[in-house]
């Protein structure tokens, strides 16, 4: 019996110890987490004091530190917290991390080794070595780190090119050399990277190693970055699905095929801008060839003509160019009728204008009118315009029809620079 | 006997040839891996921190603490995100919330921030020269010969405001280390934070004060 009471009091003195040991620690935890919300150094200390054993409350301390910037106590609170879980990879990038602001890059090193060590496989461990020996001078190395982080977390592929971009100040030569791309995936991410940057040819190089078929949609992106670019031969060399197809061309320009939705600008053809003001429709009853034309109708607005239907056109510098095309009025009424016009797709200035078309009612006839391109000019916009009139406001009705837009090269035919 | 004393010399041979041929092997891929240097010039890169270890953009990418930043680079903070640049000898700048700015720097001692909008501080050391401009020009440049610091908050079609302070004045966006909590455990406020504790506290004794369970099975 008194045998029996002896141990049930052990029992229940151990319960009670193990339950104080519980609380401190748990206490302890809870003032860590106080401490790091509030930045309070006290709360931080006396969770230490409460279990200093545990590394967690080392590591809120040394938190508290460095977000009150001071770096070298939170090194000092990291170090203990390292030391008491050693294999906690997160703490020894933080401790890294603390000595590498504090400008000690060896031990930050020797702190980061120690993460690689506990977490090898993990992107964000070779991420940081990579970094700090990036720092340090140590390309080599660094790239090594870099290059295996990216690879085990594709999402830092960017960042990668984008970095080795800079430190090679633009060199798209030595940044595939220090990335040494060999697969398709990261092949298209530094191509995507070299079309941002308008650098077309090098971001054509890179897609035809690639072996997969381009998706469309990453062809479309790209088209759209090299335009950004002003990079235009490029891109339409992207855009043409067929190879043969030969710069300067007007796209569609018998509207025999459908055109693209409002607001679907695919960078070469016919663009749509979203909600133009005219109606606009591919009209099968009326045509000059082939099985349709456009339709344009108006009923009183008409503000911007450039920005209703557009195309542009990859052209030659300092050439002169003729284009053609076929219209059809019918009962348009305005003080200003529209024509077309082309403009430097880069520097936006006005290099050529077709004559007003005909009003009222006019059956199909063809127009053309000439223009010479600028010494910096790699592409055109082909747009509407309206000829400046006595009126203002200016409405317009009626409607028009277009056909059979050709462009041609007339440099030796017509010189007339 | 005597044909295995023969054949000894010969199996020493072959294993020496052996040796030999795996440290010739070993010699020559040593060598080849040296000729992979990696031409890259030597250059300041320089180190980010961002608050509360809070990603920011970098040339339109994500980065946070320890990433590597290269001339030429654009930073962009938003709301609540603050972050600091480490250009070691050179000296440190310091971009607040909601600020963009392109970082340049050379290895003879310059470096410069064009502030595109938002609030920035550049803290130039000794024998650097800092400079902080805007797209309205140039608005300030660090004496190399005794360093220093510099303050610009800048709203395009407003004018920049210079000076001490102007990155913590009122209405100014958040600067690097300053995003306050509203006090409290994880910000929910003292009050809170004290009911919380109480409670937690008043839970864990209630056995100490309540020994004699009324609701329990032994009854």
């Amino acid at each position: 019996m008194l045998l029996r009471s002896v141990v049930a009091l052990l029992a229940v003195a151990f319960c009670l110890l193990a339950m104080q040991a519980a609380g401190r620690f748990g206490f302890a935890r809870l003032l860590g987490k106080y401490a790091v919300a509030t930045n309070s150094i006290p709360a931080a200390d006396q969770a230490i004091a409460l279990a200093p054993a545990d590394a967690e409350v080392h590591r809120a301390r040394a938190r508290v530190m460095n977000r009150l910037k001071n770096p070298a106590e939170a090194r000092k609170s990291f170090e203990v917290a390292s030391s008491l879980r050693y294999r906690d990879d997160y703490l020894w990038l933080e401790l890294g991390s603390t000595r590498d602001e504090l400008g000690d890059a060896p031990a930050a090193l020797a702190a980061f080794e120690q993460a690689v060590r506990w977490a090898p496989h993990y992107a964000h461990t070779l991420w940081q070595r990579g970094n700090l020996k990036l720092r340090m001078g140590r390309y080599d190395e660094a790239f090594a780190d870099l290059r295996a982080a990216a690879a085990s977390k594709k999402t830092l592929m960017p960042s990668l090119i984008d970095m080795t971009w800079g430190l090679t100040r633009g060199n798209p030569n030595t940044a595939e050399q220090l990335l040494q791309i060999n697969n398709d995936s990261d092949r298209l991410a530094f191509a995507k990277f070299l079309a941002r940057k308008g650098r077309g040819k090098e971001c054509l190089e890179q897609l035809r190693l690639i072996a997969t078929p381009l998706s469309e949609e990453n062809r479309r992106a790209m088209v759209q970055q090299l335009i950004a670019a002003k990079a235009f031969h490029d891109a339409f060399a992207l855009w043409r699905t067929d190879s043969t197809a030969k710069s300067p061309v007007i796209e569609n320009g018998g509207f025999e095929e459908p055109v693209e939705l409002p607001g679907t600008d695919q960078g070469f053809g016919w663009y749509i801008v979203g909600k133009p003001e005219p109606k606009i429709v591919r009209d099968g009853s009326e045509k000059l060839s082939g099985r349709s034309s456009l339709l344009l109708g108006f009923n009183g607005e008409w503000k911007a003509p450039a920005d209703t239907i557009l195309q542009r056109i990859v052209v030659e510098p300092q050439r002169r160019y003729r284009i053609s095309f076929g219209v059809r009025t019918k009962e348009l009424v305005t003080g200003a009728p529209p024509a077309l016009v082309v403009t430097d797709a880069s520097s936006e200035q006005r290099l050529g204008q077709s004559q007003p078309f005909p009003a009222p009612t006019n059956n199909w006839q063809t127009m053309s009118f000439e223009f010479d391109t600028a010494p910096a000019t790699q592409a055109i916009v082909l747009a509407f315009t309206r000829v400046e009139g006595p009126c203002n406001p200016c409405p317009i009705f009626g409607e028009f029809w277009v056909d059979d837009f050709l462009i041609e090269d007339v440099t030796t035919v017509n010189p007339q620079h | 006997m005597n044909s295995k004393r023969r054949n000894g010399p010969r199996t020493i041979a072959a294993l020496l040839f052996f040796v030999i041929a795996q440290i010739g092997l070993q010699v020559g891929l040593a060598e080849r891996a040296a000729n992979t240097a990696v031409p890259v010039q030597p250059q300041t890169v320089a180190r980010l921190t961002t608050s509360n270890n809070q990603p920011i953009q970098v040339n339109g990418l994500s980065a946070a603490t320890g990433a590597s930043i290269v001339s030429g680079a654009t930073l962009e903070t938003g709301a609540g995100q603050s972050a600091t640049v480490n250009l070691g000898p050179l000296g440190t700048v310091e971009i607040s919330s909601s600020t963009r700015v392109v970082l340049t720097f050379d290895d003879t001692g310059n470096f410069k921030a064009l502030v595109m909008f938002g609030c920035v501080k550049i803290d130039a050391r000794k024998n650097a020269t800092g400079e902080i401009a805007t797209d309205q020009g140039s608005q300030g440049k660090t004496n190399p010969a005794s360093g220093g610091d510099l303050e610009l908050r800048y709203q395009p079609g407003t004018a920049p405001a210079m000076g001490q302070g102007v990155c913590t004045a009122p209405g100014a966006p958040v600067p690097p280390g300053g995003g306050g909590t509203s006090g409290g455990l994880f910000g929910l406020g003292v009050p809170a934070t004290i009911a919380i504790v109480g409670a937690g506290t008043a839970a864990g004794l209630t056995p100490l004060f309540f020994q004699d369970n009324p609701s329990g099975p032994s009854n």
